[in-house]
């Protein structure tokens, strides 16, 4: 699962995830890609389901790049917790991202393959997501 | 290979404000707000067509093209030098011209096209991993080629394809560092299907790692742990 090594606060607040996602938001490495067309958080559960989901549709073949990274900690209280006593202990990690974010890009496969590879990663998401192409592949 | 000099004409309408409520005034009205600088001229604010710009992108030159911009009072040979995206729908935001000089050598971005069907993915089953995608270079503009092309079917593993290996001539001269890598093949990793007990070992993975200010927060945390435990025996 992916987390930070190191960090400086072990608790956050929520903070806001309102406007588009300026950078992060071209293809930088491979030729096809999903990027998010709503704001909201992506778990490192949903990442890793995502990771696999591709990489088990490619078999062999093909290479990923995941361009968004779980460094928010969230936090949670126990069950049958009383409200108060402070905020809950860290529970697990996740991505904020904002419409426009690329999730995950790929190359060494066919447009075909790359758009069912995506579409199966784009399941384990809980945010709407849309296949992007490189210019040259449209 | 095809040049860049290939007539395009592009009607521009100066605008005069400069506000961002203006600039969206003008989107609405269906064109795309645009600036036009260089050439030791003052930059000019004006609106364009959005669709005659992406005919321009998406032509084999791209945005390489040379285009002859008509103003009201000046008509000058521009390229496209910068243009945004809106992130989620892809429509244009802003297009940047910038005027040349016909006898003057410029500094630009050709993108480099990989031929061919390399051996290293062919027999040896890896995967063509390409690095570069663009190369810049210094010519006359109408020596700007619209791609450069790189022959990859001799490529196999351990082999790299740098920028001193694509075809140089002698209008063209590669700003890009000689050394840099273009093109090489890398191996695909086996998928190897997790058992159950390896997914357990995945959950079980801790989701607190190291705290910078260790010694403060560990002070922190033993005292947030003795007043919990202190309140709990308050509470039996």
């Amino acid at each position: 699962m992916l987390m930070p090594k190191k960090v400086k606060y072990r608790k956050q607040q929520r903070g806001r995830m309102c406007g588009k996602a300026w950078t992060g938001s071209q293809l930088a490495f491979g030729d096809f890609g999903i990027k998010t067309l709503e704001p909201g958080y992506i778990t490192d559960r949903q990442i890793e389901a995502s990771r696999i989901a591709i990489t088990r549709f490619v078999k062999r073949g093909g290479k990923v790049w995941i361009r968004i990274f779980p460094d928010k900690p969230v936090t949670k209280k126990p069950a049958e917790t009383r409200m108060g006593k402070g905020k809950g202990a860290p529970d697990h990690w996740v991505a904020v991202v904002r419409p426009g974010r690329i999730l995950f890009e790929m190359e060494g496969v066919s447009r075909a393959d790359a758009m069912e590879a995506m579409r199966l990663a784009s399941h384990k998401l809980s945010l709407r997501t849309k296949f992007v192409a490189r210019e040259g592949h449209i | 290979m095809a040049n860049a000099t290939v007539n395009n004409t592009l009607e521009a309408t100066p605008r005069t404000a400069t506000t961002k409520n203006a600039a969206r005034r003008v989107r609405v009205a269906g064109q795309v707000p645009a600036v036009v600088y260089g050439a030791g001229k003052a930059s000019q604010t004006v609106s364009v067509d959005p669709r005659q710009v992406q005919k321009i992108l998406y032509s084999q030159t791209g945005h390489n093209t040379i285009v002859d911009l008509k103003l009201p009072n000046e008509q000058a040979k521009a390229m496209i030098v910068d243009w945004q995206y809106e992130p989620i729908r892809g429509h244009l935001l802003h297009v940047d011209f910038k005027r040349i000089a016909m006898d003057k050598a410029l500094r630009i971005k050709v993108p480099v096209l990989l031929k061919g069907e390399a051996v290293g993915v062919k027999v040896d089953g890896g995967i063509l991993e390409q690095v570069l995608r663009e190369v810049e270079i210094e010519c006359l503009p109408a020596d700007i080629p619209a791609s450069i092309d790189v022959d990859v079917t001799e490529l196999t593993f351990g082999k790299l394809i740098r920028v001193e290996d694509l075809p140089h001539g002698e209008k063209l001269k590669f700003l890009t560092d000689a050394n840099q890598m273009i093109a090489h093949i890398v191996s695909v990793k086996e998928v190897v299907v997790e058992t159950a007990v390896a997914a357990v070992d995945a959950t079980a993975v801790s989701t607190e790692p190291e705290v910078a200010k260790k010694g403060k927060q560990d002070a922190e945390g033993a005292e947030g742990a003795d007043k919990a435990g202190d309140k709990k025996k308050d509470k039996k």
